[in-house]
């Protein structure tokens, strides 16, 4: 009966759900490193779960700065309020780690969402985009269109080195294209800032335009920027592949001026996270032998879904998302806990 | 406009010609004057205002929390503060703080030297590349404002080049001990180092001649000069002063993260900037040099880190908070100036 | 003739001319794509939007004080004029006006606080800088406004007669009304000399406070200006718009000469430091410099450029004290 309540009710509101359940202790706090426009689905994410499942509340908490140190403050006075589970966006995979097993020591849940923490951390898990792989699929796609890309040029739009996860995009590019036999031929890096993106990309394509194959972008404001930047010059000859959901690239997908992007899945993170948080608190465990992935950072890792979005799947990559969202959620007690 | 000039000569020196001039027949009035006096009063204000909206604002864990993190920012503060004095700046706190801090978790997990070793190792990286600051600014005769700015970004590239934002991880226990233990359940060992330092210091500005040397060097560098002192090398020593300090801070972030990780001051150490800055000059070291107040930094950044803690306990709107800092820093400091203004003229009548 | 000569080398913007011209040829020589129209234009973009941020700070600079909201204000403006393009479907140049007057009602209150209270314009900037970072985080939830007209997009992208953006021509203005304010206009006098010694100002008769709120006023117009010119440039109301101002803000204008301490700004001086930090930038990309060490060469860079200008200075000095002796 539960369960089968708790399928009919993902993502589509079910109105008597709310009442199906008693409203249970759980505080849950949904924590992002700083204000991006990634995490946004969370907010509704939160709030529907708690009222499909019953949750005292699942609220959206924002750091006002992306800075490590506001985060823990505000982690820090959400125990003082009473919260007392937390999916949290680790501001610095190894950073995060310390406050992360505080947070634990209160009896709370604690959950690496989006992206993990380096192991070992109390973290019960990492639920998120692995965010290696998914550099390493973008460029797969890329090459793929480039004729399989032996002997291409591309280049590498990415976010800020002090990022560790910037490393692994860099690694996972390269990795990619050299499996193929093409060539990296640069890496921008620290751009995910509209202005100096607007600066450094467009300077690039104004000298490199005509070296360069393909582009892949893997951080929010290069992929939107560049997008951008490939229609202002009309070259449709260069492939690029960027990343998330950005209404402007996905527009350029539409129009052909990029070829796809590396979709993540922050709105079912943040469900089936809240969910995962209410029941661990009611006396659920994680299983001891739970079919958890491995990444670079973690080996208690839930790929919450990360598919290539084509000019074919421009228009309904939310209905994929919610689609795979929904298949997560209907075996994940079964798969992952033990109650 | 006449009133706003000599609001401006209040504010801008507290112990300008008048006030002294009177003051020193009210020893009270002049306690009750001070910088010092009036955040100790902001803070006892708010303290209590946002203990009435949330009782939880002074719980044990909350106070904790709240020491913890000023002490952070407290001897950020103070790195900056020294190098006020001397009337530069430092824009580098934050880049040399990442290096100091990960030379020392090189130190330590790479050579595997022993832990207090590694410390002092950090500290010395930090105290080299602070009188590197120092040496390149008084040979050049340029403004501290734009070596820091350059050095900034040297510094913390070539932390980046050889790490590549990798992290130290194995750092000794002893290390990452004090940053999650409480005394009697409140107290922060870091806060404790913190007041050791704001001590040092203290006795260093008042007590001995080199700190005196400092702040004449700061207040006139001609007149420093003409009486004797040698005022390339004070400055240089300022400058490493707040390398080594920054090095502390840094320390003291290993040791509340367990590792020393390089975004723990964000892109190019930016992040401690408003921190540096905010400390000080809310505690009323002038920004042109020549005078500091270590209690006033101390209880500066304690102010600011006690109104940021406060507010996230409101439950404000989560992306709203930020103006309501910038409101409550303003309500602050307005605050501070219409206690001065009543003293001055409660004492005029 | 020769004297004429003497006179530019010993003015502000000579030092960095010559750096800016030497960069140029250097640069090009090992990259000829450099002097490409089309790489010309992305220069001047780059360097119309930075213009005005570097000269919303020299203005502060020249009273003497600073002004840590640049950015939030011109981030603000930025969403402002996107939201209301967006949400009330205002017409784009009345957007743009209202997002302007934002930024002037923005620059008089920091100015008339400061003015008032008296108390160090560093410690009312940073408060403001949180109040209007805030209200945009407030307004937009860290989400870009997205419906920016067509006509916008391209003010801020198109060129007229070849690579000259449009983008340029405000900020040619600006510069050309700041130099005359400041040269030959009583307002841009009192500036000066408020930043020289506020004392003696006033003691000349001078409002000072008058003159402080005039030149927060005119920061904040030029900060919400190039505000607006982003939105049209990234063709979006991105709400992180501004949050990397602060620092560039500064260098220009003191790579260009200005002195910090106050009383002492070049416009001219101003542009070139915007300039020379552009094309640092842009050599970064150019010469494919390795990511990680992308930000040790922008340092040493940055202290060539105004190592160079010190040396001028020194050896001018010295040549100065011969002549003298």
């Amino acid at each position: 009966m539960l369960r089968k309540l708790m399928i009919s009710s993902c993502l589509a509101v079910v109105a008597l759900s709310g009442n199906a359940y008693a409203d249970s202790s759980t505080k849950v706090a949904l924590v992002p490193g700083g204000p991006h426009p990634y995490f946004a689905a969370w907010e509704q994410a939160g709030a529907d779960a708690a009222k499909d499942f019953g949750l005292g509340s699942a609220e959206y908490k924002v750091p006002q700065k992306w800075e490590l140190s506001m985060q823990n403050q505000m982690l820090e006075s959400l125990v003082t309020q009473g919260y007392n589970a937390f999916l949290i966006f680790p501001g610095d995979p190894v950073g995060t780690v310390a406050i992360a097993n505080e947070l634990a020591d209160t009896g709370a849940p604690v959950m690496a969402l989006a992206g993990c923490l380096k192991d070992p951390s109390d973290a019960l898990f990492c639920m998120g985009t692995d965010t290696g792989n998914s550099a390493y699929l973008g460029t797969k796609e890329l090459l793929t269109k480039l004729a399989g890309g032996k002997g291409k040029k591309i280049a590498h739009f990415t976010g800020f080195l002090v990022d560790p996860n910037t490393q692994l995009r860099i690694d996972a590019v390269n990795k990619a294209a050299v499996e193929a036999g093409a060539e990296v031929i640069q890496v921008i890096a620290d751009i995910d800032a509209p202005e100096p993106a607007e600066e450094k990309i467009n300077a690039y394509l104004a000298a490199h335009a005509k070296d360069v194959d393909g582009i892949i972008t893997t951080a929010w404001v290069p992929a939107v920027v560049a997008s951008n930047a490939l229609r202002k010059i009309g070259d449709k000859r260069i492939v690029m592949v960027g990343i998330d959901h950005d209404k402007v690239v996905i527009q350029a997908i539409k129009d052909g001026f990029v070829h796809g992007t590396m979709l993540q899945n922050p709105y079912g993170q943040g469900y089936i996270g809240s969910f995962a948080a209410d029941k661990l608190r009611s006396g659920c465990k994680v299983k001891a032998d739970a079919p958890f992935k491995t990444n670079a950072l973690t080996n208690k890792f839930i790929d919450s879904g990360t598919v290539f979005a084509g000019i074919n799947e421009a228009d309904n990559y939310v209905a994929s998302m919610q689609k795979i969202t929904k298949t997560l959620l209907a075996s994940f007690e079964k798969t992952y806990l033990s109650c | 406009m006449n009133n706003t000039t000599k609001a401006a000569d209040r504010t801008a020196d507290a112990f300008g010609p008048d006030v002294q001039e009177t003051s020193s027949q009210h020893p009270a009035m002049r306690l009750l004057l001070t910088n010092e006096f009036g955040l100790i009063a902001l803070i006892l204000v708010f303290a209590v205002l946002f203990t009435l909206l949330n009782p939880g604002f002074v719980s044990k864990f909350s106070l904790f929390a709240m020491g913890r993190t000023a002490a952070v920012n407290i001897m950020i503060g103070f790195s900056m503060m020294v190098v006020i004095i001397t009337g530069g700046l430092n824009l580098s706190v934050g880049s040399i703080g990442v290096c100091a801090a990960m030379a020392a978790g090189w130190l330590m997990q790479s050579l595997g030297l022993p832990w207090y070793l590694s410390l002092v190792g950090g500290l010395g990286v930090g105290g080299a590349l602070g009188a590197l600051n120092g040496i390149v600014i008084v040979r050049s005769g340029l403004h501290s404002f734009i070596i820091t700015l350059a050095s900034m970004s040297i510094f913390f590239g070539v932390m980046i080049f050889l790490t590549h934002a990798g992290s130290f991880r194995e750092i000794a226990p002893e290390v990452v001990a004090p940053g999650r233990m409480k005394f009697f359940g409140v107290i922060s060992p870091l806060l404790l180092i913190t007041f050791v330092v704001a001590g040092l210091l203290s006795v260093l500005f008042r007590f001995t001649a080199t700190g005196r040397q400092m702040l004449a060097v700061g207040a006139s560098p001609q007149a420093a000069e003409l009486s004797g002192i040698r005022v390339q090398r004070m400055t240089v020593w300022c400058h490493a002063l707040s390398g080594v300090l920054a090095g502390v801070a840094g320390l003291m972030l290993v040791s509340r993260t367990g590792a020393a990780i390089p975004s723990m001051a964000g892109q190019l150490g930016q992040d401690w900037l408003l921190p540096a800055f905010l400390g000080p000059v809310l505690g009323g070291t002038l920004l042109t040099g020549g005078r500091a107040s270590v209690l006033g930094t101390l209880l500066g950044a304690f102010l600011v880190t006690m109104l940021t803690t406060g507010l996230l306990l409101l439950q404000i709107a989560a992306f709203w908070v930020q103006t309501y800092l910038g409101l409550l820093l303003l309500v602050a400091v307005l605050m501070d100036l219409l206690r001065r203004s009543y003293l001055a003229r409660k004492k005029l009548v | 003739m020769n004297s004429q000569l003497a006179n530019y080398r010993e003015s502000d913007w000579f030092g960095p001319l010559l750096i800016t011209v030497a960069a140029i040829v250097i640069v090009s020589v090992f990259n000829p794509e450099f002097l490409s129209p089309y790489n010309l234009q992305i220069l001047l973009l780059a360097i119309a939007v930075n213009a005005l941020i570097a000269l919303s700070q020299m203005m502060i600079i020249a009273i003497g004080q600073m002004n840590l909201s640049v950015g939030a204000i011109g981030g603000l403006a930025a969403i402002s004029f996107g939201g209301m393009m967006e949400v009330w479907l205002i017409p784009w140049p009345v957007a743009a006006l209202l997002a302007l007057g934002i930024g002037l009602f923005a620059g008089i209150a920091n100015g008339v606080l400061v003015a008032w209270t008296g108390i160090s314009a560093f410690v009312i900037t940073l408060a403001s800088l949180s109040i209007f970072k805030g209200i945009n985080l407030g307004i937009t939830e860290a989400q870009p406004f997205y419906k920016i007209p067509e006509i916008v997009k391209l003010l801020g992208n198109e060129t007229f007669l070849g690579p000259l953006p449009w983008l340029i021509l405000p900020t040619v203005v600006v510069a050309v009304g700041l130099w005359y304010l400041l040269s030959f206009l009583p307002l841009g006098r009192f500036i000066l000399a408020v930043g020289g010694n506020a004392h003696s100002a006033e003691l000349s008769g001078i409002s000072v406070a008058k003159t402080v709120v005039a030149a927060h006023a005119i920061s904040g117009l030029l900060a919400a200006m190039a505000g607006i010119m982003l939105v049209g440039r990234l063709q979006l109301g991105q709400p992180t718009i501004g949050d990397d101002w602060l620092i560039l803000s500064f260098a220009a204008p003191v790579i260009g000469g200005a002195v910090l301490t106050g009383g002492k700004v070049s416009v001219a001086g101003t542009l070139l430091g915007v300039t020379i930090v552009v094309i640092i930038n842009q050599v970064l990309v150019l010469f494919n410099i390795d990511p990680f060490l992308v930000q040790v060469v922008l340092g040493g860079l940055i202290l060539w450029a105004v190592g160079v200008n010190r040396w001028r200075e020194v050896r001018a000095q010295k040549t100065e004290k011969r002549l003298a002796a």
